[in-house]
């Protein structure tokens, strides 16, 4: 185990020179190749913000005090861009072996440093969302709090990822021997959606009455629900209805470590039948 | 195995192999579903026995500083599993291989070519996935594709635009600049052009020259009685000999001389009966009519199973 650790971190530069390679050929086939990424989740946001924001009015979840510090709209887009880097995590953790299975049958590397890339990769895209995040911030009036800077920024961040990478790691190489996870991951990225509270506060389903008590324990065990809700207690730190609760906190911390740790077990224990395969 | 080369070369084995076996499950995915993996484990697995197959299996050998070992045996025998497993990119189901020094693999020659990237992309990402650093690229990126003899404009072209004949040899221009001490080739010599293909011997035997270790598989009879001073005849998953590539290469073609012969009967024995079968097809049809189609191809099924 020591021994791994060690061997991936001297493979650190591989795993760079992956990511870069992802990222150069992402960006130079098309002229606005930032753009693009960018334009599918403001598309998206407007559309929510239509329909969810004025038709459904989930607004109401949003504090009246809360709503000069950007409202509806930053809270919607503090959460469509990190989901939208989630989301493209589990769309492309499946292939994240089989794309590079000329590079693992022929070289000799810690085989992790695939799906770590893939991850990275996405990291580096998350961070380029961020001047997009930024220009509603100031366009909205969102305000920075050390509260949100120091706490929550990070703690969503490193959650993410760790999430992320253990995600990566499990359906990485599940999927090498049952090609079926594809499409079921699919299927679960849209039901996650719903389940981490993008649209609306989470506060609206846990103060629902006609949500039983043991569905709202399940919709908090959820540990993408805290994480998510972090994203936007970034901006609305001191507004207990959009702060995690404890247990929610709990579950998101414990359930992203606990995560990485099935993810990593997973993958070194079907790496041998992954080499077969591949 | 005594090898009696190794007592020439000082110094430890570079390669080690005790008991070498990996082994394959035959139709596992079809024979078992996702709920029986997931609810009874491994106590289900209809491959748990007598369903596996050993590609390879107890092979032990040895490999010193500076030999050049040929593998030869037929095809599906297990050659090219036992260089995955020396390169470390196949983990083994039993035994071990020790490998001391860094490998040079020349399994895939275009293997981590990325078709959007250009040549020049491509070669320093792959030679520093292969462990150059920038500045040893820098030094031989001239050298490099002057050896592929892509022309200058073509340097900055997306690799994708290359002909298959480029893209190899950029790929053996590249991997000949490592300086691993262990090189495994696989069949790799067979590409290119004449001219091409010259200079590639030009540049293992000048790698060779400078006390290299290389494992070699390939079928061409040629290319291994060249470089090799040693061969392993691997035999139905078996390490059968571990002596001189002459000596090796000659077990292999007895071997393959006595299956000819045997298929050669086999087809005679077939052909004879296939021929008695049409004769008693004719006389029945002759005797019962056009009703006479089954006797006709149970006489078909036969010859064939024979």
């Amino acid at each position: 185990m020591a021994s791994r650790t060690l061997a991936v971190w001297e493979h650190r530069k591989v795993v760079g020179l992956l990511v870069r390679r992802d990222l150069k050929v992402k960006y130079q086939q098309s002229v606005l190749g930032y753009a693009w990424t960018m334009l599918e989740p403001l598309a998206l946001t407007l559309v929510y913000f239509f329909v969810f924001g004025m038709v459904l009015n989930a607004d109401r979840g949003i504090p009246e005090e809360a709503k000069p510090y950007g409202g509806y709209i930053l809270f919607l887009v503090a959460g469509i861009l990190p989901w939208t880097t989630f989301g493209a995590i589990l769309s492309e953790a499946p292939r994240a072996m089989i794309t590079h299975s000329k590079l693992i049958t022929t070289m000799k590397v810690p085989r992790e440093i695939f799906p770590m890339a893939t991850v990275g990769t996405k990291f580096v895209e998350y961070l380029l969302t961020w001047p997009v995040l930024l220009i509603f911030v100031f366009a909205m009036g969102g305000r920075f709090t050390w509260e949100g800077m120091l706490v929550w920024l990070p703690l969503a961040i490193i959650l993410t990822f760790v999430f992320g990478l253990g995600v990566t790691l499990f359906l990485a190489s599940v999927n090498v021997l049952l090609r079926d996870v594809e499409r079921l991951t699919r299927i679960l990225t849209r039901l996650l959606f719903y389940g981490s509270a993008i649209l609306f506060p989470a506060a609206l389903v846990l103060n629902a009455d006609g949500v039983p008590g043991w569905a709202k324990t399940i919709y908090e065990l959820n540990p993408l629900m805290g994480i998510f809700q972090m994203h936007r207690t970034v901006w609305f730190a001191g507004f207990e209805e959009l702060t995690p609760s404890a247990l929610a906190l709990t579950s998101a911390v414990v359930g992203s470590i606990l995560m990485l740790i099935i993810g990593y077990w997973t993958f070194r224990r079907l790496e041998m039948s992954v080499l077969k395969e591949l | 195995m005594a090898s009696t080369y190794q007592a020439a070369v000082s110094g430890g084995p570079v390669i080690e192999a005790k008991n070498l076996g990996v082994k394959f499950a035959v139709n596992r995915r079809r024979k078992r579903s996702l709920r029986e993996m997931f609810i009874h484990g491994n106590k289900r697995d209809p491959n748990a026995e007598g369903n596996d197959f050993w590609p390879l299996r107890d092979v032990s050998f040895e490999i010193a500083k500076g030999d050049c070992v040929g593998i030869v045996g037929k095809n599906g025998t297990g050659k090219s599993t036992l260089l995955k497993m020396i390169a470390g990119v196949l983990l083994p189901d039993e035994g071990k291989v020790s490998v001391h020094g860094k490998v040079a693999p020349l399994l895939e020659l275009r293997a981590g070519f990325n078709d959007n990237l250009t040549g020049r992309e491509n070669v320093y990402l792959v030679g520093s996935l292969h462990g150059m650093t920038e500045q040893q690229i820098d030094e031989r990126f001239d050298e490099i594709v002057d050896f592929a003899e892509i022309k200058p404009k073509f340097v900055d072209t997306p690799v994708r635009h290359y002909s298959s004949g480029m893209k190899v040899r950029l790929g053996f221009a590249l991997i000949s600049q490592l300086e691993h001490p262990i090189m495994l080739v696989d069949e790799v010599l067979a590409v290119g052009d004449k001219a091409f293909k010259r200079k590639c011997y030009e540049a293992i035997d000048r790698m060779l020259a400078n006390e290299r270790t290389m494992v070699l598989v390939s079928h061409n009879e040629k290319d291994l009685r060249r470089f090799c001073n040693r061969g392993l005849y691997i035999k139905g998953g078996e390490l059968a000999l571990d002596t001189d590539i002459d000596s090796a290469l000659a077990a292999y073609n007895d071997d393959t001389k006595v299956e000819i012969e045997e298929r050669k009967k086999k087809d005679a024995a077939k052909k004879k009966r296939a021929e008695e079968a049409a004769g008693t097809v004719q006389a029945e049809e002759n005797a019962t009519g056009p009703e006479a189609e089954t006797p006709k191809d149970d006489g078909k099924d036969g010859g064939q199973a024979a």
